[in-house]
């Protein structure tokens, strides 16, 4: 018997179904940073909006960058759907406090398909997600670094005011 | 026809490789299905797809029957809870057997 199907992908099936899971976190962390975006641009906060579109950008390329990899490996990358996209916000710092939250699922997630491919010795795979993984640090701490204004300068309008333009900054 | 192998069977099913062909049939009884490789993928994509638990629930799935459809809207097929369980079964012993899963619950548990 031949190895047809090994022939054909080079991955195993459980990590193209962690693999396809996150295409579809990453997609959805897109539309949640959009959704963002558009609290802080109509509140006139345009450094967070500018970052909050740019947020949005990078995701929608980790999900490319992960949909590209799964039909590269011969697996077959599902487009995601994406729902329920929390708009309310109450604050500038609950807009962050959000977003580092949903970046912290994202490192777990990412955590988890390295763990489960080194399990499986799907080492193409660890190799490939190893990018992701020094990506969230950074990802982690750039919004924690933001986090840390308000506590330095406060969160009276003013205060808001500089924090938005050393956001636009950085 | 003759080149095929059989892969492995369940309750229902049966799965088998042709190598000259470098496809896959899987006989569901009421038909025999030839399937590509990405076939095969988007084949076991869609009974994973199922939420079994919509079975059980008078409202969302009164019958407890699934429509299938396969290679592109070719085929048509509609299974019920059991037989939707043993193809679960049957794909995911396949996937293992083929060397491109790295677990198979239901084979293990055989042993
Ligand atoms: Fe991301
Ligand atoms: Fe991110």
């Amino acid at each position: 018997m031949k190895d047809i199907a090994r022939q054909q992908m080079s991955i195993k099936v459980e990590s193209m179904d962690m693999l396809n899971a996150q295409i579809q976190m990453e997609g959805k962390a897109s539309a949640s940073y959009l959704a963002m975006a558009s609290w802080c641009d109509q509140r006139g906060y345009t450094g967070s909006a500018d970052f909050m579109y740019q947020q949005a950008a990078e995701e929608r390329e980790h999900m490319m960058k992960i949909f590209k990899f799964v039909n590269d490996c011969g697996g077959n990358a599902i487009s995601p759907e994406v729902a329920n996209i929390n708009h309310d916000f109450s604050s500038l710092e609950e807009v962050f406090e959000t977003a580092l939250t949903q970046e912290i699922e994202v490192s777990k997630s990412i955590n988890r398909i390295v763990a489960s491919a080194r399990k499986n010795s799907d080492f193409g795979v660890e190799n490939f997600m190893q990018w992701f993984v020094t990506e969230q640090l950074e990802e982690e701490k750039s919004i924690r670094d933001i986090l840390d204004l308000f506590e330095l300068m406060g969160r009276d309008g003013i205060a808001l005011k500089l924090i938005d333009e050393r956001i636009k900054a950085a | 026809m003759s080149s095929m192998e059989r892969i492995h069977s369940s309750q229902y099913y049966t799965f088998f490789q042709s190598d000259k062909e470098r496809c896959f049939y899987i006989d569901l009884g009421q038909k025999l299905v030839r399937l590509s490789f990405c076939q095969l993928l988007s084949l076991r994509q869609k009974v994973w797809g199922i939420t079994i638990e919509h079975h059980f629930d008078e409202e969302v799935n009164p019958h407890g029957l699934e429509i299938l459809t396969l290679c592109n809207r070719e085929h048509l097929f509609v299974l019920n809870t059991l037989e939707i369980l043993d193809l679960k079964a049957l794909l995911s012993d396949v996937f293992f057997v083929l060397g491109i899963a790295a677990q198979t619950p239901s084979l293990t548990s055989k042993i």
